[in-house]
């Protein structure tokens, strides 16, 4: 079953229209990136997908379910890191932790197993009774992602989820999203063309909220003549239809 | 319980603990309180009726609330900014369970407030001590929730730079309208009548009341009763529409 399925997804606010007729397949356990310029759509589709935003026409099944008429079902199998960091800001790892799981109504028992888990995946352990607000900018996005994961969701967002760390928080976070990997759907957006190119199974590009190409980086290559990620999401996004 | 009543109490619980773990919110929802109801007791009482205890302590009472609609405004407006209030619609709670996680979190608040000024109020003037004193701390409750209703308001509409600004001018209506710092006799009556017509003074004056007793029932009680509920559904109407309209355009 396709973990996310869309069909002439459209978004339109006032004047502009920000998601165009897109039709989009994602695989489950795929991890899938969505690449774009600024204001091509990457945001709006995440927020259609996670219900955040209600698509003006067209719909999407997160797992077999509409984002449209079943968002009530949708709900527990998504979770989202989004570009700027969101956490609480005084309360500290553990606290924050402990709300997300509470919103998420899971059991005392499986709060305490699903923590153990974010401590050894993301090495909380020693910073577990700081508040959020004390931590470095890396471990607060660190600490952002992890509680996407805290409702086990089967399909997880990822907003830009490097957007302005260094280049080591950067790979620290890659580490963590690779081991992530097979264990639910990840769709990723991001400016960073490496960034893409280290982690996703596919991707696809985006240019004034139309996808322009979906495929594996090999078959990105294939269509541009290029040989690095950087060049053809250039020449896909510049050369727009006239690629093929 | 059911999973909703647990999310409300898992969302007020978080509200509470981000408010009070803020130093500068301490300061300004007890300290400066604490402090000018101490100072100006100790100055001013000999000076002026306006300053006796069973005066100053109740008017003290609600201008500390008027800090309440600043930090919860503030939290608002932080969660919004920051992308937290994202995390929490993506997350199964109902939009009527975010607005009571936010507005139930002011009544820990206000019941701290209100029973230590009348408490430390009772301690330098013991002629507060008596059923009154109970009657003030529950009708405190009544306008705290004007207050937490405004927070909610200005945390939905302004982003966390504003809030601060706007909600200053709440402080400051209920400081200089509510006639507690100053004699409202002399006043001009079109003054008077503006000062009874906004929420401020029947604020003021109903813990006043509650605390002290009243001569006329209507208009010591009930008049002040009904202004102030009234602007607290009209503010609670607008923060939820608002904040309504801020969850759909996110």
């Amino acid at each position: 079953m396709e973990a996310i399925k869309t069909t002439d997804l459209r978004k339109e606010y006032k004047d502009t229209v920000a998601v165009k007729s897109l039709n989009l397949e994602v695989h489950e356990g795929e991890l899938f990136s969505l690449l774009g310029v600024n204001g091509a759509g990457k945001t709006t589709t995440v927020k259609m997908l996670t219900g955040l935003s209600k698509p003006t026409a067209g719909d999407a099944l997160i797992c077999g379910f509409s984002v449209v008429r079943e968002l009530d079902r949708i709900k527990p199998l998504v979770d989202v890191s989004m570009q700027e960091t969101a956490v609480a800001r005084n309360l500290t790892v553990e606290e924050n932790i402990d709300f997300c799981a509470a919103l998420a109504g899971k059991s005392k028992s499986v709060v305490a197993e699903v923590k153990k888990n974010l401590y050894d995946i993301f090495g909380f352990e020693s910073i577990k009774n700081k508040r959020a607000a004390k931590l470095s900018g890396g471990w607060q996005r660190k600490l952002s992602i992890a509680l996407a994961l805290v409702s086990s969701p089967k399909v997880l967002f990822l907003d830009e989820p490097t957007l302005g760390l260094d280049v080591i928080a950067r790979r620290e976070l890659w580490k963590l999203i690779r081991g992530l990997h097979g264990e639910m759907t990840i769709v990723l957006t991001t400016h960073y063309m490496e960034e893409a190119e280290a982690l996703s199974d596919r991707l696809g590009v985006m240019k004034d909220g139309e996808l322009l190409f979906v495929g594996t980086i090999e078959q990105m290559y294939k269509k541009t003549g290029c040989s690095n990620v950087e060049d053809a999401f250039v020449k896909i996004v510049e050369g727009g239809d006239s690629l093929e | 319980m059911s999973e909703s009543i647990k999310r409300i109490c898992t969302l007020t619980g978080r509200s509470v603990k981000e408010i009070i773990r803020d130093p500068i919110s301490i300061v300004f929802l007890i300290g400066l309180p604490l402090a000018m109801e101490i100072l100006f007791y100790l100055i001013f009482h000999s000076m002026t009726d306006q300053f006796e205890m069973k005066y100053l302590a109740p008017g003290i009472v609600v201008f500390s609330q008027a800090f309440i609609s600043l930090f919860s405004g503030l939290l608002i407006s932080l969660d919004r900014a920051g992308s937290f209030l994202v995390r929490l619609f993506v997350s199964k709670a109902k939009p009527y369970e975010f607005i009571f996680g936010y507005a139930l979190a002011l009544f820990p608040i206000a019941i701290v407030q209100s029973i230590l000024f009348f408490v430390v109020g009772g301690i330098i003037d013991s002629s507060l001590w008596s059923v009154g004193m109970i009657y003030g701390i529950l009708i405190s409750m009544v306008t705290a929730i004007f207050f937490g209703g405004a927070g909610i308001l200005l945390g939905s509409v302004c982003n966390e730079k504003s809030v601060g600004g706007v909600a200053s001018v709440i402080i400051a209506g209920q400081s200089m309208l509510s006639g507690m710092w100053f004699p409202t006799q002399g006043m001009s009556k079109s003054f008077l009548t503006f000062m009874r017509v906004l929420p401020f003074k029947n604020a003021t004056m109903l813990v006043q009341n509650a605390l002290n007793g009243v001569n006329d029932v209507f208009d010591d009680f009930l008049f002040p009763l009904i202004i102030v509920l009234a602007y607290t559904a009209t503010i609670f109407i607008a923060a939820i529409v608002c904040f309504g309209k801020k969850m759909k355009n996110l």
